[in-house]
């Protein structure tokens, strides 16, 4: 444990995370027993560093190395510098890979986020009767893994047995084969990601909503605000650090779709639903070009980095504004 | 200082759990037998027979050899296999479809066993399109574990009631798809179809290459893409019509969905593999194999194969006991008793029909197996190859112009040959 030998006494005590946007809480810092706390705070958290450090830092820093070269997972792997970069700026497939991820998650994003919002909405509504109920059952998908509700889906919109088809046709909707139409397919893929997710963000949603004082609500009804302008002037500006956690977290989530694809369309039809992540997997396991997948990675790991920083500075200025 | 052990002991453990994940590769440096690790994807009756040849041949090399075998199933091997093989815990012996072999053998993945082959004693003769499917760049890398052309399955209580008999033709096949289809409501979705042609992730890839050999046309030869070629464009304009027109198959089936389709009964004939003999019975299917109907050129059929491989992470010691397996795998006996047990004919020519005819798939498999054309031969980008031709024939049945397709087929499949 060099790393608390080294860090030594007071001076770097245990600090609180601080709230999404906020400032840190100084407080703590003038803790006295802070050199014997931050040894077993520490000593707390050795189990998952170590485990981070060794499945998580270790693997980044390997496939960063990896990255510049033409390594194919065995063997020897030559130095290329910077060719596997330069080639995801000129290959087309990569080109419409990207695209098809920005479409992917303009299709995702916000239908998750405002399904979930409404959802949270209608939930903390205390005239609505089985809150309790609702609220478990729309949060178990969150829980099953992606690509089982991908199987599922498939089955259940597949054309030839599918109930959900079934359905739709007895009240004269025919959907044809969802999975293979060039523009149904991103949708549908899509919103089995939304069904599987939501009950996350909903949830995130609640706590917020619950933090919001009702004194403002009930204030804002005596000056005669209606529930829109409640909900706009009120509800909207007080979620916004919840807000932005899941905007980014959802936006996370869509540039890294790959299970539900894999199962349900692997990609097609005429890959229209080939994201970048998909076409990391294909280089790197179908085409044994490691070294081009990391690279991939690399830089989409990048674009998901200053996407994120964008959004939080943009919701960092809007709270400082309201 | 009482606490500080156990406080550091939940690290260490982790740390040692992680560690020992990481070892345990069955290596022979030690005394005692050679071991060796096989990994394949055979999970059927196949994969029963193949244990017990396992077996046997443990047996019979009792403190030599031990091998023990890993079912790891084909469309995910290679999620497995690659990184086993990055860390060098990876089997010694690993089989895998013929068509993802070249890639591995060209980066280096596979010892190459020229000298296997030129043992005569060892290597009987085996089906030339099979051994083409372990050969790259003239190399040998794998020694076939299977190869089987694709065939047409037809259901018979369907033939019989629609009075049709079973098509050798591409016009006769498409007149009994038409007459075998059957819309009772008339509302233009037919209730049974006489024929299910996937148009993209096709059984084994294979049904568009053994149509376009139908009609003298191909994909790939020597290296060259040669998809675009007018046979083609006739292939594919034929069948759209036949399918557009006739509404005989359903569109944007793949191999996944057409053994679905074929063993719910809904429709009459299907492209597909020996393993559809099995799932028929299964479902109560009174099915009947036949070749695949005759193009206007040739009667060809592209088939499916298996291979096995001997990874570098086999020692000295470790190879010429994987070879020793090879050619026990090969004998006449095992060939034999491999054939019937998996349902595929056998690989040695001088097997015939009548000696597995107890199997009467396997017989009337082994009939057409000179029908039977090796899919993208040593080729290793054979995934950009085989997604061109997805989009292809995907793209030509929704009924997009088939000359440009084909144009851009060709560049694609050309671009992924020179990478």
């Amino acid at each position: 444990m060099t790393t608390a030998h080294a860090a030594g006494p007071r001076k770097r005590a245990y600090r609180a995370p601080a709230p999404l946007g906020g400032r840190p809480d100084r407080s703590l810092q003038r803790t006295r027993t802070g050199g014997r706390r931050n040894r077993t705070a520490l000593a707390f958290l050795a189990p998952a560093l170590i485990i981070m450090a060794v499945f998580v830092a270790w693997p980044m820093v390997s496939a960063l190395q990896l990255s510049f070269t033409d390594a194919s997972g065995f063997g020897q792997a030559e130095w290329v510098g910077l060719d596997n970069y330069a080639r995801i700026f000129t290959d087309a497939d990569i080109r419409d890979a990207v695209v098809n991820t920005v479409v992917y998650a303009l299709l995702f994003t916000p239908t998750a986020v405002v399904v979930a919002l409404a959802l949270a909405l209608l939930l903390t509504n205390d005239r609505l009767p089985l809150r309790g109920l609702f609220r478990t059952s729309l949060f178990l998908p969150f829980i099953i893994s992606l690509a089982v509700a991908a199987l599922a889906w498939s089955y259940l919109i597949d054309p030839q047995v599918g109930l959900l088809h079934y359905w739709l046709r007895g009240i004269g909707i025919d959907l044809g084969n969802v999975l293979q139409d060039p523009t149904l397919a991103m949708p549908a893929v899509a919103l089995v990601a939304v069904w599987k997710n939501f009950g996350f963000y909903m949830v995130i949603f609640m706590a917020g909503l619950q933090e919001i004082p009702g004194s403002l609500y009930e204030a804002a009804k005596m000056d005669g605000a209606g529930a829109w302008s409640r909900f706009r002037h009120i509800t909207l500006p007080m979620l916004s650090n919840t807000m932005a956690f899941v905007l980014i977290f959802a936006m996370i989530a869509a540039l890294q779709a790959f299970d539900q694809i894999y199962v349900m369309t692997g990609g097609g039809p005429y890959g229209n639903t080939q994201t970048v992540v998909m076409e990391i997997y294909e280089s790197g396991f179908r085409k044994l070009e490691l070294g081009f997948a990391s690279a991939l990675s690399y830089v989409l790991l990048l674009a998901t980095l200053v996407l994120s920083v964008v959004q939080f500075v943009f919701f960092g200025r809007r709270e400082k504004e309201s | 200082m009482k606490r500080t052990p156990a406080l550091l002991v939940a690290p260490v453990a982790a740390l040692a759990l992680t560690l020992t994940a990481c070892s345990g590769s069955g290596s022979s440096d030690h005394d005692g037998p050679v071991e060796l690790s096989f990994w394949h994807g055979y999970t059927e009756a196949d994969g029963d027979v193949l244990q017990q040849i396992v077996e046997d041949f443990n047996a019979a090399h009792e403190g030599e050899i031990t091998i023990s075998t890993q079912v790891n199933p084909w469309d995910v091997i290679d999620d497995t296999f690659l990184p086993a093989l990055s860390a060098d815990n990876g089997p010694e012996i690993v089989a895998m479809p013929a068509e993802r072999l070249p890639v591995y053998a060209d980066r280096g993945a596979f010892v190459d066993l020229d000298d296997f082959y030129a043992d005569d004693e060892a290597t009987p003769d085996l089906n030339a399109g099979a051994l083409d499917m372990v050969t790259v760049d003239g190399t040998a890398y794998g020694v076939p574990t299977g190869f089987v052309p694709l065939t047409m399955f037809y259901n018979q209580s369907l033939f019989d009631a629609a009075g049709v008999a079973v098509p050798t033709t591409w016009d006769e096949w498409v007149a009994a798809a038409q007459a075998l289809t059957v819309d009772e409501d008339g509302d233009g979705t037919p209730e049974q179809y006489g024929l299910a042609l996937a148009d993209h992730a096709t059984v084994g890839n294979g049904v568009w290459p053994s149509l376009f050999y139908g009609n003298g046309g191909a994909i790939v030869e020597d290296g060259q893409a040669v998809i675009d070629s007018p046979e083609n464009a006739e292939t594919l304009e034929f069948w759209h019509d036949a399918i557009t027109a006739g509404k005989i198959s359903p569109t944007g089936v793949d191999g996944v969905s057409g053994d679905g389709l074929f063993s719910s009964g809904r429709v009459a004939m299907y492209i597909g593999g020996p393993w559809m003999a099995t799932v028929s019975e299964e479902n109560g299917i009174d099915y009947g194999i036949a070749p695949i109907p005759a193009g206007p050129e040739e009667q060809a059929a592209s088939a499916i194969g298996v291979s096995m491989a001997l990874t570098r992470q086999a020692d000295q010691a470790q190879q010429q006991a994987a070879q020793e397996f090879f050619s026990y795998f090969l004998s006449r006996e095992e060939s034999v008793a491999w054939a019937l047990g998996s349902g595929w004919p056998p690989l040695r020519t001088d097997v015939a029909a009548d000696e597995v005819d107890e199997n009467p798939v396997v017989a009337a498999l082994t009939e057409q197996a000179e029908l039977g054309r090796p899919l993208l031969p040593g080729v290793v980008n054979s995934t950009d190859v085989l997604t061109a031709v997805d989009d292809l024939t995907q793209r030509a049945m929704a009924g997009e112009p088939v000359d440009d397709l084909l144009a851009q087929a060709q560049t694609a499949i050309q671009a992924a040959l020179d990478d």
